[in-house]
């Protein structure tokens, strides 16, 4: 292949960067990966794109040398290599960013880099020279002396990749890397990418938000169910046919019907106020409140203080000061227990680490919780009976598709698994749900069907705090939007007139409350 | 079906890996230059009655403290210390019992009641360490061995009774009527009789009773949930806290049981060669019984099964007592790697299961994969 | 035969057979293993030994009573087999081990060590026929069984005497392995016997180990921190009554230019050439000559039964004097050994 830097998008005669041919990956019991055939050009923004599971995750990973394909070739810059290792991967030119930034928060932005690849420029002068190249050569504006700790979420991905480039990479892998950042650095990380490709690098792009997808790809693969369907160029497809491509069926949306919201409070939070062990506030002063048949949506970047939010609500945070009240009960001196029975339903944030016994079986998993209470307990013992029944129950009422509710949870897929657990938290008719991020990592036909089992239960009543870093979910269910920014609640939003980039304003403290 | 072959490959396990050691076994005593086929023929002969006895009596002793350990095991705390805590309440129980304050069999339930609360407190002391203070009950236990050690011998040595030339120590005998009587295997017909520890109904007892509530309560799923997953327990509204501390206590009672056997059935006083070390056997039993109260038993039969051949490899075959000792280590060895790989294989089958259950509702449901061939046409 | 054989041993020692063609038959009940029985006239005895934890090789009691059986060896040619105790083993064990050796035909047994007290008792009642011998206790009483027991007491004084005798801070020490009723008899001798040369003498005593912890007698960093801290706090003679933590102890005085006192066999003679001169002398506790003239008396056709107490007036126990340092103070030393056999001196077996 001979070096040129052309930029035609979709453009056969650019050369490859990688050029993937059926590759398949195999797990027990599930395909991963069949036949993916993907070319990516160099020069291009490359998306793939797919429902959560479909497997794009997989691929990447077999591309970045973390597992091997059972099937299939890749080649880099034309010639044909295997990864075995991310080393090898690197060595080849593919870098990857992963969703989740594996940076040291008390080290520079130049240590990170340097971190593990000394071999490369040293650890000195030579060292903060290239950082300082690179960051210019891209636009990507990096201080190499800035601790990473004062760093915020787009500034750190943009450390990452430089972290990626600076290992000598020619083609980047992107994976979801708008999921953690606000309408504004999405604008700024695509500007970045766009600088790359200018330079003649290569980016795959993971992602399944469509309107990003159109707006930054050049080429676009849809993979469903592990294979490739088909790859397009943004310009002839719309984002609904792609939703199609993605899922073969129409997109569901979140939109509510009509407002039934009545006038009774059924939760009252005032002064809610908790601090860490360090002093610092990570609830301020927060007051609100919920009436029956209410959903209120709480939007803002994460780590301003929801996760400490919902804690405190749920009883598990001790320290947290201020008044909650459930209709007329005050829930502060109660354990989490007590607060359950009095009608709480949560729908955890991490259902690996807060909903799920994974090792145990479902039934086991639908006492969980309701360990207390009927029908899956009497007094002191456990009805596995009862539990098992009701289990059913749930498998059939929310289409959580199980060969039985003896099946460990660990083997159900994350949508099936979120439909258990938004079954389980609905039943013992709560008065209150508390849902955070309740269709993350769910593929589309579980979204949709949660999002109408939260629009079932608004109807007959249920107040719902909805936690979401989703603001199309934020916006599409809930009554009200309350901005939570630093601990603090910044201001509130009729989602019925505002739109994402509002919101983002708002979280991020840069634009004024409505 | 799934629950037939589930026990099935339960049995597999450990046939796979009696099977494992075996082999394994056979090569270090190959290499060790031993006569093999001695050894084994030595091993498995039917053992005498006074054999099958000693063995029954041995795994008692052992079960009791598989038990104790798997409590723990079933909420993820690793009771290192129930070694100390059955000293310290086996003496306890020994004093409380010669003291003989109440007549006949309410003496015996008054120090087997004492030796658990000794234990449960013993243990209780490393769960309100690891409650309120986060200290590694790994290490407070081990503390606490140390301590049991220490104390017992103190107080033995302020209780004693010694009998005049002797070189052992005991605290009082406990009365006759006190004693708990063994269950006779056998007419004795040359010699040495073949009993069996009353105590032995208690032991089953104790493992039913384990079952029960591990299984059956409220308390035992709160116990199994805080073991899988803390956080998830958390959220659920489980009191972490207060779980480690009773955990603690009930595996320290449980503890508190281990020598009683030994001591209403055999040695009548807790002196000097009160066997000891019996806590730590009982780790590797709850882990190769895989703290099933049934898989404990079968533990603990094994391992006082292969500490019997002790004596005879020894003096009839020759063979070093450690060759034993190490046949109990692959055989731990093997069982937890072989019960991996079934597990794997379980869980393998299991994700094939539900993929096909997730499966069919596919083409029936909206994805259909036709239309993305005709979208594929048009483009 | 003591067991019957099964199919299923069969075919698991027929497979191991053919994998390792290796010979023997299944049900041999004669000993393979052991030491060497060949040297001397065959007496054709059959003289079964159980250890005490530690067994053969401990430099310590054990191998004590390991030396007279070799004696005995050499000079009747008996046919041996020996099994060791394991650490925290169960009373049935060492019942079984009494009984494996009665079933295989040996007679006698010896038991070495208190810790068979109950076993002997109970296994010589259900074999009248088959006799015993234990070591180290006294508190079995029956035709077929001998106690062969020693007045550790009396040797303990001996060398406390020396030890005040030599000492020139009026400070010595004492480190006991594990504290036992047994040790103690060393100890209450030994604080005696010092205090009958000085009355004023400072004795600093201490245990490394307490019951059921055994490891004290094979502790050596144990025994060298112990006698450290006795040298630093003014002693300048040791004695141990350790078994192989004693190394440490004799380290530590060599190292701080002090002395010990060894325990058991003549330690001078089998210990380290770094450390030996720093041992004064060793309390002797022959239990190798206890050995030896108990399976003379069987040797002879004649199996002793009751105490029989090794002590200074038989010199089943005493004190060595290689290496020349207690020479000076022999005569004193050998008339409190006069006043004990005769009864003047009372010497305490109970600190």
């Amino acid at each position: 292949m001979t070096e040129t830097s052309s930029t035609a998008p979709g453009d056969p005669s650019t050369p490859l960067a990688v050029r993937l041919r059926g590759i398949g990956k195999r797990f027990p019991g599930v395909i991963a990966n069949d036949d993916v055939n993907i070319d990516v050009r160099r020069g291009t923004i490359h998306a793939v794109v797919g429902e959560n599971g479909a497997g794009k995750s997989t691929l990447m990973k077999i591309l970045y040398g973390v597992q091997p394909p059972d099937s299939g070739t890749i080649e880099i810059g034309g010639s044909q290599v295997k990864l075995s290792s991310p080393a090898d991967a690197i060595k080849a030119g593919v870098g990857m960013v992963f969703q989740h930034f594996m940076l040291a928060d008390n080290l520079t932005v130049l240590e990170n880099v340097v971190l593990g690849a000394e071999k490369q420029h040293g650890i000195g002068r030579k060292a903060r020279a290239e950082v300082r190249r690179i960051s210019d050569a891209y636009g990507l504006g990096v201080d190499p002396d800035a601790l990473v700790e004062d760093l915020g979420v787009g500034a750190r991905q943009r450390v990452e990749i430089l972290k990626v480039l600076f290992r000598g990479a020619r083609t980047i892998i992107l994976d979801e890397p708008t999921a953690v950042l606000v309408p504004q650095e999405v604008d700024e990380l695509f500007g970045n990418l766009r600088e790359l490709k200018k330079e003649g690098l290569a980016v795959l792009f993971i992602s399944h938000k469509l309107d990003e997808v159109l707006s930054v790809a050049d080429e676009i693969t849809v993979i469903r169910r592990g294979t490739t369907v088909r790859t397009v160029v943004p310009a002839d497809v719309t984002s609904r046919q792609l939703a199609e491509l993605m899922v073969g069926s129409e997109l569901p949306s979140p939109g509510i019907s009509e407002k039934a919201t009545s006038t009774r409070v059924q939760l009252a939070v005032t002064g809610l106020t908790l601090h860490d062990a360090a002093g610092r506030a990570l609830l301020d002063d927060v007051t609100f409140e919920i009436r029956r048949g209410e959903i209120l949506g709480i939007a803002g970047v994460e780590g301003n203080g929801q996760a400490e939010l919902v804690e405190a609500v749920m009883g598990m945070r001790p320290g947290a000061t201020g008044s909650i009240v459930l209709t007329d009960q005050d829930l502060a001196p109660m354990s989490t227990l007590r607060r359950r029975e009095a009608g709480i339903g949560y729908i955890p944030e991490d259902r690996h680490r807060h909903g799920l016994l994974l090792d145990s079986p479902l039934w086991e998993n639908r006492v969980l919780g309701h360990q207390s209470r009927p029908p899956s307990a009497s007094g002191r013992l456990i009805k596995r009976g009862a539990a098992r029944a009701d289990t059913q129950r749930i498998i059939d009422a929310y289409d959580v598709r199980t060969p039985g509710t003896d099946v460990p949870a660990r083997a159900l897929s994350g949508g099936n698994q979120q439909k258990l657990i938004v079954g389980r938290e609905m039943s013992g008719d709560p008065i209150l749900l508390i849902a955070a991020h309740p269709t993350r990592g769910v593929d589309v036909g579980a979204q949709a069907a949660i999002w109408n089992h939260i629009r079932e239960a608004r109807a007959d009543g249920l107040s719902v705090l909805l936690i979401s870093a989703d603001l199309d979910e934020l916006i599409g269910l809930s009554d009200r939007i309350e901005v939570v920014l630093r601990g603090r609640l910044v201001g509130e939003f009729d989602p019925s007139d505002v739109t994402p980039e509002q919101l983002g304003s708002a979280m991020t403290g840069a634009g004024s409350a409505a | 079906m799934t629950r037939v072959l589930r026990a099935l490959l339960g049995l597999l396990a450990p046939l796979l890996a009696l099977v494992a050691a075996f082999v394994i076994t056979s090569l270090v005593l190959i290499s060790a230059g031993d006569p093999v086929g001695e050894v084994w023929s030595e091993i498995l002969q039917v053992p005498e009655t006074r054999n099958v006895a000693n063995i029954v009596n041995q795994a008692c002793v052992l079960y009791l403290s598989g038990l104790a350990v798997a409590v723990a095991f079933r909420m993820n705390l690793f009771n290192i210390g129930v070694d100390g805590q059955y000293r310290i309440a086996a003496f306890v129980g020994a004093v409380v019992a010669g003291e003989a304050w109440l007549p006949g069999y309410l003496n015996t339930a008054l120090a087997i009641v004492c030796a658990m609360a000794v234990g449960a407190l013993w243990a209780g002391i490393a769960g309100v360490l690891r409650a309120t203070r986060g200290v590694s009950e790994v290490i407070s236990t081990i503390m606490l061995n140390f301590i049991s050690t220490s104390v017992v011998a103190y107080l033995l040595r302020e209780a004693a009774v010694r009998e005049e030339g002797s070189n052992t120590i005991g605290t009082k005998e406990i009365p006759e009527g006190s004693r708990i009587g063994p269950i006779p295997l056998a007419a004795a017909d040359s010699g040495p009789t073949a009993e069996i520890y009353g105590f032995v109904v208690l032991a089953v007892l104790a493992g039913v009773a384990y079952w029960f509530v591990m299984s059956r309560t409220r308390f035992g799923f709160d116990l199994r949930a805080t073991g899988q997953s803390t956080t998830a327990a958390v959220a659920s509204g489980i009191n972490v806290r207060r779980m480690t501390i009773i955990t603690m206590m009930l595996s320290g009672a449980v503890a508190g049981l281990v020598g009683l056997p030994i001591l209403f059935g055999e040695a009548y006083s807790y002196g000097s060669t009160f066997q000891s070390g019996l806590g730590f056997a009982g780790i590797a039993i709850a882990l190769l019984g895989r703290n099933n109260p049934v898989g404990i038993a079968l533990a603990a039969l094994l391992f006082a099964f292969l500490e019997e051949q002790s004596n005879p490899l020894q003096i009839l075959v020759g063979v070093s007592p450690e060759i034993v000792a190490i046949t109990q280590g692959v055989i731990v060895l093997t069982v937890v790697i072989s019960y991996e790989v079934v597990r794997r294989f379980l869980t393998r089958r299991e994700q094939s299961r539900v993929a096909k259950a997730e499966r069919p509702a596919d083409p029936a449901g909206p994805a259909d994969p036709a239309p993305t061939q005709d979208q594929e046409a048009r483009a | 035969m003591r067991r019957s054989s099964t199919t299923l041993a069969a075919l698991f020692s027929a497979s191991i057979l053919a994998l390792t063609a290796c010979g023997g038959g299944g049900d041999d009940t004669a000993s393979d293993g052991g030491s060497d029985s060949e040297g001397g006239s065959d007496s054709g005895l059959k003289v079964g030994l159980a250890y005490d934890v530690g067994g053969r090789g401990d430099q310590s009691f054990n191998d004590s009573a390991a030396a007279g059986l070799d004696q005995a060896i050499e000079e009747y040619g008996i046919d041996p087999q020996e099994s060791a105790a394991e650490d925290g083993e169960s009373e049935s064990a060492r019942e079984e081990r009494l009984r494996t050796f009665v079933d295989a035909g040996y007679d006698p047994i010896i038991a070495v060590g208190f810790a068979y007290e109950a076993a002997v008792a109970k296994v010589a009642e259900e074999f009248p026929d088959s006799h015993f011998a234990i070591i180290d206790s006294e508190t079995v009483e029956a035709d077929n069984v001998a106690n062969l027991v020693f007045a550790e007491e009396e040797g303990s004084f001996l060398v406390g005497a020396a030890a005040a005798l030599k000492t020139e801070t009026d400070n010595v020490g004492f480190v006991g392995g594990v504290e036992t009723p047994l040790i103690q008899k060393f100890e209450a001798g030994y604080i005696a016997g010092a205090e009958a040369v000085n009355p004023d003498i400072e004795v600093q005593s201490t245990y490394l180990t307490q019951i059921p912890d055994f490891s004290g007698f094979a502790d050596p960093a144990r025994g060298k921190t112990a006698a450290e801290g006795m040298f630093d706090g003014g002693a300048d003679i040791v004695y141990h009554a350790a078994g192989g933590s004693g190394g440490g102890v004799f380290e530590a005085a060599a190292e701080s230019d002090n002395l010990a006192i060894g325990v058991d066999s003549d330690q001078y003679e089998t210990a380290d050439p770094s450390v030996q001169d720093v041992i004064m002398t060793s309390m002797l506790k022959n239990i190798d000559v206890a050995v030896f003239e108990y399976l003379t008396a069987v040797n002879d056709g004649e199996f002793p039964s009751g105490i029989t107490r090794y002590d200074l007036s038989v010199d089943g126990v005493g004190y060595s004097t290689s290496g020349g340092q207690v020479d000076d103070i022999a005569d004193e030393l050998d008339e409190y050994k006069q006043q004990i056999i005769d009864g003047e001196v009372e010497v305490p077996s109970a600190p």
